[in-house]
């Protein structure tokens, strides 16, 4: 009964994992680059979890071991799976982002605001298709507010309300992750745009506009006012990977 | 002090664990059918399914509280939930891979890896014999999680005391993968020289001071060398065929990965449930001074259980608002301890064990950081 308890433990787990996989819900926990790291353990699991009966039969395996398993041990072992196919599968979303340090781009002391000549100002330069974590690092490289100023942008992201700016206002927002969720990191532009108050709190958006110069909590950035909101599906990966 | 928050949970958690240890081993004759020498079946119980009616029962319960928690609960605590499950789930997920590669090679080694051998290439006097543990990850690439099955099963073999103990500690980063990570993130430099040689000289040190210590009050009964049990296997497998041991060192590594995996879930969601309910901003609004900002990092390390294979990468983001010494600390400190790895921990030691190995390096860390950040590197 034990070694049937501990196999189907082992294959219930793989099984899982491979589900995960197969449904792309993977991209919700993980760096996408681990994802066949993922799979190779799901069928490892598999493979174990057949050893108890495929191996030499006579041989109580799981008896010789150092400690066996207890119903407490397999029942903390089921949660993983209990979890996952109990609670529908979800990215991280606003309400994670209460807990964590939002990036602007900047740093912490926000872009430096100098004079720039008067023609780049106003300037509309064309940056071709860059994600919300390519502006912030364009903005890290550059960091003359006046250098961003005129150019256009298209993100998507999630909506967050921060209550440090104001109701014609709104971030769009992804997570950045390395490894997992573990280490997400929430990074955001400030939209301005008209009618941005219907827009629900973690609904997904492209924003088309221009950057303008603008303030969030206290610090001078690049704000982008938009052209067009345009409510879209959430993606198939919702974490941006640095 | 700055574990002090997981801690308690942590004990908490060591609590409702450690319960089974020994005793699993005295269940042991009554649960499985055992025949003796003239034939006769004894305490071979009636249903043996009884005997795991807690384990069904509490399936249940589970599933309705959980189903509870997603439905029902009002949508701010549903949502703190989900987030809680999410965050869970990708530590786990993470972790589960390196877990089994451990565990399986753990199955290998008890089949494959004669003790005489080993004793034969560990150094026999205290001082090469623990710096032979610090440098033992570059035989064995494994990270924190894969370490401590690997790690059981040399004690199991007769693995001497400060070996593992240095190897354990310094194998998550003394390996080819976390330095190539690191060189990726922070390219060569201090950061990267100090990460290798103090995590080298911290484990080498840790290690030492456990050379004397007496097996049996560092290591729990089941992890230590068996005198009588480790050669059963020769006895059995003497004329089995290469697969079928294949398949036994297989099923071995599925009882560690059992046996590990419940530490690890624990862990995870510990770890979890720090990042779905205590703001990071509290630590990080701390983040400043040259002894502050140690602890903090070094606090977060322990909370945040990021893989080490992977934590350069984050600690790049601290590396504008955090002062040197404090990036090198959470470098160093975050692999050899965090929360999933100290719960996994209890698996292999005595629980008072398991309390020095955080702190010896917690020590050792914070001195050696706030020594940085004073005088430089």
């Amino acid at each position: 009964m034990e070694r049937l308890l501990k196999a189907l433990s082992l294959i219930l787990l793989g099984l899982f994992l491979y589900s995960r996989v197969v449904g792309d819900a993977i991209f919700f926990y993980i760096n996408e680059r681990f994802v066949t790291l993922t799979l190779l353990a799901s069928g490892g699991l598999l493979l174990v979890g057949a050893s108890y009966y495929l191996g030499n039969r006579d041989e109580e395996a799981g008896a010789s071991g150092p400690s066996r398993a207890r119903w407490t041990g397999l029942l903390i072992l089921a949660l993983p799976f209990l979890l996952g196919w109990l609670v529908p599968p979800r990215p991280l979303g606003a309400t994670a982002m209460a807990n964590r340090e939002l990036a602007i781009g900047g740093g912490p002391g926000g872009l430096r605001s100098v004079s720039a000549p008067a023609d780049r100002a106003t300037a509309a330069v064309f940056s071709g298709e860059k994600n919300i974590l390519d502006w912030l690092n364009t903005f890290e490289q550059t960091p003359e507010l006046e250098a961003h100023v005129g150019r256009e942008a298209r993100v998507t992201g999630f909506v967050y309300r921060d209550e440090r700016i104001g109701p014609d206002s709104f971030l769009v927002a992804r997570y950045t992750v390395s490894c997992c969720v573990a280490d997400a990191a929430p990074i955001g532009l400030v939209v301005r745009a008209e009618g941005a108050d219907v827009l629900e709190s973690d609904s997904w958006v492209e924003v088309s506009g221009t950057f303008r110069p603008g303030e969030f909590a206290g610090s001078d950035i690049p704000v982008l006012v938009a052209d067009s909101l345009t409510p879209v599906a959430q993606p198939e990966q919702p974490y941006l990977y640095p | 002090m700055p574990a002090r928050t997981p801690f308690n949970k942590l004990i908490a958690a060591m609590e409702t664990q450690l319960d089974h240890g020994p005793e699993a081993a005295a269940v042991q004759p009554v649960a499985t059918p055992t025949i003796t020498a003239d034939g006769t079946a004894i305490a071979a119980p009636a249903r043996p399914w009884r005997e795991w009616l807690p384990l069904f029962g509490g399936l249940l319960a589970l599933a309705l509280l959980v189903l509870a928690l997603t439905r029902l609960a009002p949508p701010a605590v549903g949502d703190r939930f989900q987030t809680f499950v999410t965050i869970f789930l990708g530590i786990f997920i993470e972790a589960a891979p390196f877990l089994l590669a451990g565990s399986v090679v753990s199955g290998l080694i008890e089949l494959f890896v004669d003790r005489d051998t080993l004793y034969r290439l560990i150094p026999g006097r205290p001082l090469p014999a623990a710096l032979a543990g610090a440098m033992l990850g570059f035989a064995f690439p494994v990270c924190e999680c894969g370490v401590v099955p690997v790690t059981r099963r040399l004690y199991q073999k007769g693995l001497p005391l400060s070996v593992g103990i240095a190897f354990l500690l310094a194998a998550p980063v003394v390996n080819p993968i976390v330095l190539a990570s690191t060189y990726a993130a922070f390219g060569l430099g201090p950061v990267l020289v100090g990460r290798f040689v103090f995590s080298l000289l911290i484990a080498f040190a840790v290690g030492l001071l456990f050379s004397r210590a007496a097996p049996e009050e560092v290591l729990l009964p089941q992890t230590e060398e068996d005198a009588h049990d480790h050669h059963h296997h020769d006895d059995h497998q003497a004329g089995a065929g290469l697969g079928s041991r294949l398949w036994q060192a297989l099923a071995i590594g599925g009882d560690d990965f059992v046996d590990m995996g419940r530490y690890l879930v624990v862990g995870s969601m510990l770890a979890a449930a720090m990042q779905s309910f205590v703001p990071q901003s509290t630590l990080l609004a701390l983040g400043g001074g040259p002894v502050l900002s140690v602890v903090v990092l070094l606090a977060l390390a322990f909370v945040l259980s990021i893989c080490s294979t992977v934590d350069a990468f984050l600690a790049l983001s601290f590396a504008n608002t955090f002062t040197t010494g404090a990036v090198l600390g959470f470098l160093t400190f975050g692999p050899m301890v965090d929360v999933k790895s100290s719960l996994m921990f209890l698996s292999v030691f005595r629980r008072r064990v398991v309390l020095y190995l955080i702190m010896l390096p917690l020590l050792f860390n914070l001195v050696i950081a706030i020594f940085i950040n004073f005088y430089g590197i």
